[in-house]
């Protein structure tokens, strides 16, 4: 190897090459969102907004929308903390039982509706619901809506009434299921308060709940193949037949049955939650406005949220989308009457104590 | 101060009193030049490695991180306590460490063969060649690789439909979302960092010993335990190291090919950044601990392993 000389022309080259290197990320980079004025930076989950919808949108009001994709509520809840003051983010989607959480650390604005003129084209029962009602205030346009179901292969699991199957050992390594969310239906399964309304000061009650579901978890625990994370995952073991049965989202088991695939989603006899995701215009988010014409544009058509359900698989929030989509499609995101009933709507209240006992106990089930 | 020629730009730069103050100063000497050069490594260093680490201590050591209106942080050591006082946190930290063990182990087994080939049975003019066949795989991202092997090991993967259509199974063998898979998939993954090293220690082992050993009656095994194996000694320590240091920090592939038995440690330190509650001092706190116990063990090896000999990895 030649050996560098450490002159005075060396070292000078050497050093500014070097400088310029360092400095380079910091001369090239975007630039930040708040110092652009024609951009709209979001928050979301992937196939939430559709690509068609957002060239339209960019194009008819010159607004750049740059996403930012997440798979988690803790997480994106995290990393707007961790930006406090100052966001990078102008929306976040925030699922309407996370409200209390964001609210209270300051991180969302009131939802001032009187900026949005297509705001009648909201479904009457999302336009004022009570979940969706916090201190007096609004807080996010609800887009789409789920609950969390039973997901099954009808080629090898023909009925599936309770969510007793996902124990059942005849399906031993072919379930999978989302550790934290399971735990609440568990809870539920076994008779308790899996949403730890009804726990309210009574962490004691609270933690026996938990710790049974928990128990009961882990001594099932060969009935798992996978504890997934993201829907994309669950969607991957139906399709390669590595599971038979999961709990999963609506969302991403809908999008299968519209795909065609053999999966059938219910809700058993024992119950389940239903969540409500909503776009929020962050707390001092550097382009509100443009917020809240992208607000404006997705409740402009049914077509716009057609085609949210059809990439996500999630119900639409949006006035006449069920006469936009066709029969399969509508199918795939309706359930029978009584299965409507058994759906909760997840809760605000005693989350905080919910979060701690439920994050803990999937630790332990991870780890046993 | 002698100045050199140079054009009428550079010279206004060169004639300049903030120059001639600075930089000017600076390489009138050897050890200003010397510095000057070292410089931007060593920012490098700060800013990308050291940086990191310090903010990652800085956070292990608050009560409260990302700080939320009405709430005050303060210096604390209970997160590195919580660690100690859980057993649940103990066994994924155990699982880690005979993992990555294991799979260094395996790495070093299924490797050394091919480094030995490509360095001694391949002809000097084909190795590169050879070389850059086996590293065409690496020119795709790690997680495309690793959905590679998904496509291989699921149930409807290439290996199970084949093995199906020649008659063998009736029904799929459940071979991905298990610790064959998650070791099949690492070890794919990271055989490049023990194959380099290996190849370089081994390509160095002179041919002329080997055949003198040979015309003096030592048989294959002999030539391998008392020349090869001492000679690669270096390439061995170096690419056990790489490894298991790799090995033991991993996050995405056991996310992605491991099942409910082989839940690691990153990902019992990621849930913490991950999960509803404020958790990120804990999380900082355990990434720490698990640095500091990965680089003892790695020292440890290298140390048992390479001698008393200070070896470079």
């Amino acid at each position: 190897m030649n050996k560098i000389i450490a002159n005075r022309r060396t070292a000078l080259k050497v050093f500014g090459a070097g400088t310029a290197l360092l400095a380079a990320p910091y001369i090239i980079r975007p630039r930040p969102a708040w110092a652009a004025s024609g951009v709209l930076n979001v928050t979301t989950y992937d196939k939430f907004l559709p690509q068609e919808f957002l060239d339209k949108f960019q194009k008819d009001n010159d607004i750049e929308v740059r996403i930012r994709l997440t798979d988690d509520q803790g997480k994106q809840y995290n990393l707007l903390t961790a930006e406090g003051a100052n966001p990078s983010t102008d929306i976040v989607t925030v699922a309407g039982h996370r409200y209390s959480q964001f609210i209270k650390s300051n991180l969302l604005q009131p939802l001032d509706t009187g900026k949005i003129a297509n705001w009648k084209n909201l479904n009457p029962a999302y336009q004022d619901a009570p979940w969706a009602r916090v201190d007096g205030n609004l807080w996010g346009l609800p887009i789409l809506a789920g609950y969390e179901g039973l997901a099954r292969n009808i080629d090898y699991v023909p009925e599936a009434p309770s969510w007793e199957v996902m124990f059942d050992p005849q399906y031993k390594g072919q379930t999978s299921y989302i550790v934290s969310d399971f735990m609440t239906i568990v809870m539920q399964y076994l008779g308790y308060d899996g949403d730890f309304v009804t726990y309210v000061d009574k962490p004691d009650v609270a933690q026996k709940a938990t710790n049974e579901a928990r128990d009961f978890l882990i001594k099932h625990k060969d009935m798992v193949r996978k504890y997934y994370d993201a829907g994309s995952e669950v969607q991957q073991m139906f399709i390669n037949e590595d599971i038979y049965l999961g709990h999963s989202w609506s969302g991403p088991a809908a999008k299968l049955i519209m795909d065609g695939h053999p999966i059938k989603l219910s809700v058993p006899k024992e119950g389940t939650f239903g969540f409500c995701y909503t776009l929020n215009v962050v707390n001092n988010a550097p382009n509100a406005e443009n917020a809240y014409k992208l607000f404006n544009a997705i409740l402009e058509s049914p077509e716009v949220g057609a085609a949210m359900t059809r990439q996500s698989g999630y119900s639409s929030t949006i006035n006449g989308v069920g006469d936009v989509l066709e029969e399969r499609e509508r199918m795939a995101s309706t359930l029978p009457q009584e299965e409507v009933e058994r759906i909760i709507f997840f809760s605000s209240v005693n989350r905080d104590m919910k979060n701690e006992m439920i994050d803990r106990a999937t630790a332990e089930v991870k780890a046993a | 101060m002698s100045v050199p020629k140079y054009s009428t730009g550079m010279a206004k730069v060169v004639n300049s009193s903030l120059y001639q103050h600075t930089l000017g100063a600076a390489v009138e000497s050897r050890i200003g030049r010397i510095i000057l050069l070292a410089s931007v490594p060593l920012l490098w260093l700060i800013m990308l490695h050291v940086g990191p680490i310090y903010q990652m201590l800085k956070i292990s050591l608050l009560s409260h991180y990302p700080v939320q209106p009405g709430v005050e942080s303060h210096f604390t050591l209970a997160n590195y306590a919580i660690f100690f006082q859980e057993s649940i946190y103990f066994t994924p930290l155990i699982k880690s460490f005979i993992f990555a063990t294991g799979a260094t182990a395996f790495t070093l087994v299924v490797v050394y063969p091919v480094a030995y080939y490509v360095a001694k049975i391949v002809k000097p003019q084909g190795r590169s060649k050879a070389l850059l066949l086996l590293l065409v795989p690496f020119w795709a991202g790690e997680l495309i690789r690793t959905f590679s092997v998904i496509m291989l090991l699921a149930n409807r993967g290439a290996v199970n439909v084949l093995l199906r259509e020649i008659g063998l199974i009736d029904r799929p063998i459940p071979m991905l979302y298990t610790s064959f898979s998650l070791g099949f998939g690492l070890v794919y993954l990271i055989c490049l960092y023990m194959l380099l090293p290996l190849y370089s220690a081994i390509e160095k082992i002179p041919s002329p010993l080997l055949d003198a050993a040979a015309d003096l009656g030592a048989g294959p095994f002999t030539r391998f335990r008392r020349i090869i194996l001492p000679l690669s000694r270096d390439g061995i320590v170096s690419g056990c190291s790489l490894v298991f240091l790799t090995c033991i920090g991993v996050f995405a592939t056991p996310m992605l090919l491991g099942g409910p038995n082989t839940v690691l440690f990153p990902e019992t330190i990621s849930s913490f950044f991950h999960g509803a509650s404020d958790k990120w001092p804990v999380g900082a706190a355990f990434a720490l601990i698990m640095l500091v116990t990965a680089l003892i063990a790695a020292a440890i090896f290298m140390r048992l392993v390479g001698g008393s000999k200070r070896r470079a990895i």
